[in-house]
């Protein structure tokens, strides 16, 4: 089948690329689009360096094949921060609390923290061990990653309460 | 890796898909979330030139209980949302274990549960559940509709009975009597996003006078297929639901079992675990019928 | 002297903004114009020798731009231990061998990653198999095959430590134990494969982008096999994934990148898939150990005889040096009358063992950990109190090795001993529950010159700004471990300046001063560090006349640099701002740029580290005696790493080293059939997640190493020691179930406790 042309629309920007359809959504960002953000640890949906929402949903990217994330909300990384100084509060707290060493699993754990904290605005330690489960590090041991994100679900929780934007 | 070759189809309806199955016969497959056809096909497992997805044809994401009928999953319902859901949390808890515990959360996100089943690995996680719960399959052809009991579904390893020019549309759970419960353990070296060494489900009622009134035992990853303990469920039946009963029933699933050695357990090792997991699965099952909480 | 505000501060690693936005740069994110994909044909095989090769199909395929195979390279041999050239037995491609499941025969590049793949699948090759060994005690039989023609016995070298009168000691020893163990391989597992992008330069030159911890190796070597100049390779930073010692050494695709970049003059970029890394990826020395340990009756040990063959894999990649430290960490920790080592590095048709984390430590100290407990229970003694009878202290010689500097060993082992409330816990342990320890000590970096390197070991080069800003140049590599922060703290405390007015330029090997070993060994904060110190002295050493001219000081007094100032010590407010003080300095230096070097290299050290570290662990756990799945409960760790420079990076690398060792204990290993590895992905390949790890409670031991840079040495190798033996002591003592042979597996835990029961 030759390549189609197909609309993605990532981050709030659309895309249009001509890809074959075997071809995944982490490839086509990191290729096509030239959204490096999303690594591929694994290509296989075991690690989860991958993870990015589709339509507010963690999915493994590299699993996922392109032409089916048409018509979707993808976001990626790169569309979590408004910009190096103006962090998403996960990235803020990643940053603030240690949970980065070698960065590499970084982007997918903070897509994974997205989905849980947009679901489950408080969550104990055990949820949010859980909701990480699929998002492998050999770096942090994943405490620091775990007080990140449960130091975020604070600021959230209390920017909410204010009636604040995150 | 990439092939370059293959064609993925994106019908919207199911008339197209069953087209579509007819006219790529022995080179296609049914795709929705990919989790386990996309890698088989990079390994080189699986070579097939077509896939079908199922991810725009409307009304397969649906799931319904009503209280005298059951649970009805359509076929494109995301793992995530079965374990979800809060009557299946309610009346069918042993899946809602299963399908909140199974892989990780991206794969349970993309994947569902009528491509777990499917997929037919030996070990698939919603089988045990489902078949203790005596769950059919809705499947369509061309030619209509026809339900199928899932215990008649897995033929072998990675095999089942469905028909080359159907798809599963559904997935049917009878509605649970009252004071029952179930139940399912699964075992692997490592927490829980491992393939299940050993997964074992367990159902149990409990007529008014305390005896066991139903019992359905299930096991997956230590046959060719995910399957029923009928002598155990036999042993049960009728039965006062103490401890050395428990142990004779688990004891004859452990005789049922057939696993085999492989990169993730022996067979001795599985062997010995399907009596352990399945001791504790009925002790859970009997203290949730007990509970009323089912 | 330290600065509160720096050293010992938990800063955040300055590059953490750009990781947590996906704009940190990893070489598989670079793109170049016209660069070609590159794949690798690997051996299928374990053992044979190359018949036949035809590539012509996969040269005809469109889109593909070059095949090599071994017969179009230098066929230069190369491998890291320079010092010992006949130990350098690897070839970028294979010539006439293959001697892994794995080996590189061929590569290709093609314009995009699937027609590279196809092309692969169009290159023949024929071999003749030869027979495979893949145990150490099959290579090493009498007429075993030869692996590589010039190790006799496949044993590709030896090292031997004797010292004290061995059989004496043994003779007076009360209880003597005599055991066999065997440790497995594990994989590093590091989130990021290796990827490599070679582009070319004029005059036959080339720059290479590549995930690796030692840079200045890979330059060397990489023109060494191209046979060219070591000076026209250079290798260039991008942000590395991990290596815990899996990505030290010269790789077959860095040389094929850049081979088939000169010849095509065009990038070629490869990057490893995780089955490769996985089924052919370096490995940690797996090892079959004979121990044999002589105690008096009060515990006090006397002799121990050591015998190890190191399972090396095909090639000797880093296995002389794990060869060597197994010998040191055999008697390090505790003070030993007589000791003998004996290590056997052996030839295997399995994917090459290499370093990994800890590199020979965790696998010596599993060994000699267990011992202790052993002798402990025997002669009932507390086996914490038999630590204390043996351990280690500041000022106590490790024989032919060195003087023990810092030590904060016993302090380890009381602060762990309270904070585990492990007297208590122990009178009272439940059916199940188990406590166990496990101690470690560990090299910060290393004092042979195996790499034969003409430069110092480590340097930096510092220069100052009239804008208050300082630039470090290091080759230092940051491979996740934090040095790209650490190393800017040193500066900062030294300089007494604001850690936000220092930019660093790293692993450029063309434009930061030679050299830098890489980051191995623990080596990087102390050696590093110290090569800070000495070009930041050099530069105050510019500014001091400065300030003195100025203010007209008399000469008796000090000066101080702190807080962007350069000041008069006993009058603080004397003094000008340090980029007032820089721009006054250039101005009478007549333009000169204010740049400095620093060196270093371990001087009177003696043969190994300039510097150990030490602590002490204890493990919590939870046995379920009928499926035999082992819970960690809880962890334990007091530990000494001198002085922290930055707290939050040293509990990350304490963190991050339970997870491995948890892994190294419980879940993680290859499954092999001969040579083939069967689990090569991650669904089966099972290092910990975030649902495996146990809490774990960490206490401070502070003390002061006058060798390294504020009183800095290693932290996070050592730590990589002690957690597979402190769970299996705790499982041993949950079950009586002893493990002699890692990983501890649910079914070697009820196999043993059935054998137990009969």
């Amino acid at each position: 089948m030759a390549k189609q042309v197909i609309e993605l629309i990532v981050n709030g920007d659309r895309y249009e690329v001509a890809v074959e359809p075997s071809r995944s959504l982490a490839e086509v960002l990191r290729e096509d689009l030239g959204l490096t953000g999303t690594k591929i640890g694994c290509n296989q949906g075991d690690c989860g360096a991958c993870t990015v929402l589709i339509d507010g949903r963690s999915v493994a990217s590299c699993m996922t094949l392109a032409i089916e994330a048409q018509q979707r909300e993808i976001t990626t990384i790169e569309g979590l921060a408004g910009s190096l100084e103006d962090l998403h509060p996960i990235q803020e707290a990643f940053v603030d609390h240690g949970a980065v060493q070698c960065g590499f699993c970084t982007a997918g754990m903070i897509m994974s923290a997205k989905n849980l904290l947009d679901r489950n605005p408080s969550p104990s330690e055990q949820e949010i061990r859980h909701a990480l489960s699929g998002n492998l590090c050999r770096c942090t041991g994943y405490t620091k990653i775990v007080e990140a994100i449960d130091a975020a679900a604070g600021k959230l929780a209390a920017a909410e309460d204010k009636g604040e934007q995150p | 890796m990439t092939d370059l070759s293959l064609n993925v189809h994106q019908p919207t309806e199911v008339e197209e898909v069953l087209d579509l199955l007819t006219r790529h016969q022995g080179n296609v497959k049914v795709l929705a979330g990919g989790t386990d056809i996309l890698p088989k096909m990079r390994a080189g497992v699986l070579k097939v030139k077509h896939l079908i997805s199922m991810n725009r044809v409307p009304g397969l994401n649906r799931i319904e209980f009503r209280e005298n009928e059951g649970l009805v999953i359509g076929a494109g319902t995301r793992i995530t949302d079965v374990g979800k859901h809060p009557q299946v949390q309610k009346h069918y808890r042993g899946l809602a274990y299963a399908c909140s515990v199974m892989a990780t959360t991206q794969i349970r996100n993309m994947g569902t549960v009528a491509g777990n089943l499917a997929n037919a690995a030996p070990s698939a996680d919603t089988a045990p559940p489902l078949l203790v719960y005596e769950a059919s399959l809705v499947m369509v052809k061309k030619d209509g509709r026809r339900e199928v009991a899932l215990d008649q579904f897995f033929t072998g390893p990675g095999e089942t009975s469905i028909d080359p020019m159907e798809i599963i549309e559904a997935i049917r759970v009878p509605a649970p009597p009252p004071a029952s419960g179930s139940s399912y353990m699964r075992l692997s070296a490592r927490s829980k996003v491992d393939i299940a060494a050993v997964g074992v489900a367990g159902f149990v009622s409990l007529d008014p006078s305390g005896r066991i009134g139903r019992a359905r035992v299930a096991q997956g990853a230590v046959a060719p297929r995910p399957q029923r303990c009928t002598e155990a469920e036999e042993m049960l039946v009728g039965q006062e639901p103490a401890e050395d009963l428990l142990e004779r029933a688990a004891a004859a699933c452990s005789s049922d079992c057939c696993p085999i050695d492989d990169v993730r357990a022996s067979a001795a090792y599985r062997t010995a675990m399907v009596e352990v997991l399945t001791r504790r699965v009925l002790r859970e099952c009997i203290d949730r019928a007990k509970g009323g909480v089912e | 002297m330290k600065n509160p505000a720096i050293i010992g501060a938990s800063l955040p690693r300055l590059d953490a903004r750009h990781k947590v936005t996906g704009q940190a740069v990893y070489t598989d994110d670079l793109k170049f114009s016209g660069m070609l994909y590159g794949a690798i044909v690997r051996s299928p095989i374990p053992h044979g020798r190359i018949k036949r090769i035809d590539v012509s199909a996969a040269r005809a395929l469109p889109g593909v731009r070059d095949v090599i195979v071994g017969a179009d390279t230098p066929r230069i041999k190369y491998g890291n231990w320079r010092l010992v050239p006949a130990s350098q037995d690897e070839l970028p491609l294979a010539v006439d061998k293959v001697r892994f499941v794995g080996d590189e025969v061929a590569a290709v590049a093609a314009i995009d990653p699937s027609t590279a793949r196809r092309a692969l699948e169009l290159i023949e090759v024929e071999y003749e198999a030869l027979p495979g060994l893949f145990t150490v005690e099959d290579a090493t039989a009498e007429d075993a095959p030869l692996i590589h023609d010039e190790s006799e016995g496949n044993v590709s070298l030896v090292r031997k430590i004797e010292y004290g009168d061995i059989e004496k000691q043994f003779d007076k020893a009360h209880l003597v134990l005599e055991n066999t163990f065997k440790v497995h391989a594990v994989s590093h597992a590091y989130l990021e494969p290796c990827s490599s992008i070679a582009t070319p330069d004029e005059g036959g030159r080339v720059t290479l982008y590549t995930s690796t911890q030692t840079p200045y190796i890979v330059q060397c070597l990489l023109a060494h096999t191209l046979g060219i100049p070591e000076n026209y390779v250079r290798v260039m930073k991008t942000q590395v994934g991990g290596g815990f010692g899996g990505k030290m050494e010269l790789r077959p695709w860095e040389f094929c990148a850049a081979f088939m970049a000169l010849r095509l003059g065009l990038p070629v970029k490869f990057t490893l898939t995780r089955e490769e890394e996985l089924a052919t990826g370096r490995r940690r020395h797996g090892m079959s150990i004979y121990s044999k340990v002589g105690f008096s009756k009060e515990g006090k040990l006397l002799a121990k005889d050591f015998q190890v063959m190191l399972d090396g894999g095909a090639y000797n990649a880093m296995g002389p040096t794990a060869t060597f430290l197994c010998g040191t960490f055999g008697n390090m920790l505790y003070n030993i009358p007589a000791y003998r080592y004996f290590g056997r590095h052996v030839y295997t048709n399995k994917p090459p063992a290499s370093a990994m984390r800890g590199f020979g430590a965790p696998q010596a100290i599993y060994v000699g950990e267990t011992q202790l407990n052993m002798a402990a229970e025997k002669l009932d003694i507390d086996p914490i109190d038999i630590r204390m009878i043996n351990g280690m202290e500041e000022g106590d010689v490790i024989p032919e090795v060195a003087t023990v500097s810092s030590c904060g060993f016993k302090e380890s082992l009381q602060k762990v001993r309270e904070a585990s409330g492990w007297d208590e816990k122990r009178k009272n342990m439940k059916g199940g529950k188990g406590l166990g320890i496990g101690c470690f000590s560990f090299i910060s970096g290393g004092v042979f010159n195996w790499f034969n390197t003409k430069y110092n070991f480590a340097a930096a080069e510092v220069s100052v700004f009239e804008d208050g800003t300082a630039q470090l140049a290091s080759m230092a590599c940051d491979i996740g471990q934090g040095p790209d922060t650490v190393l800017r703290q040193i500066l900062a405390a030294e300089l007494g300046i604001g850690i936000d007015k220092i930019r660093l330029i790293s692993m450029d090997t063309a434009t930061t001063p030679k050299a830098d070993l890489g980051s191995w060994g623990s080596r990087v904060t102390l050696m590093n560090g110290n090569a800070i110190i000495d070009a930041a002295r050099k530069i105050k050493e510019m500014l001091i006349p400065v300030i003195f001219s100025e203010l007209d000081l008399n000469q008796i007094h000090d000066i101080g640099f702190a807080d962007d100032r350069v000041f008069v010590k006993a009058r603080p407010k004397k003094g000008m701002a340090f980029s007032e003080c820089v721009y006054k300095a250039l101005r009478g230096r007549r333009g000169e740029p204010l740049t400095a070097r620093g060196f270093y290299t371990p001087r009177n050290k003696g043969l190994v580290s300039p510097a150990f570290s030490f602590g002490a662990q204890v493990a919590e756990v939870t046995v379920d005696e009928e499926t035999g799945l082992v819970k960690v409960d809880r962890m334990y760790t007091a530990h000494d790493c001198g002085v922290a420079i930055n707290k939050m990076a040293v509990e990350g690398q304490l963190e991050g080293a339970i997870q491995m060792g948890l892994g190294y204990a419980l879940c993680e290993q290859f499954v092999m059939d001969g040579g083939r590895t069967l689990n090569t992905n991650f669904l089966d390949y099972k290092i910990p997640t975030a649902e495996d790890m146990p809490p774990s409670e960490y206490v401070e031991v502070e003390t002061y190493e006058p060798e390294g840079p504020f009183g800095a040495k290693e932290a996070g190798e050592g730590l990589a020691v002690p957690t597979a033996p402190a769970i299996a002591h705790a499982v041993y003592e949950a079950t009586g179930y002893r493990c002699m042979d890692l990983p501890i597996t649910p079914e070697k835990l009820l196999a043993a406790l059935e054998k137990k029961q009969k």
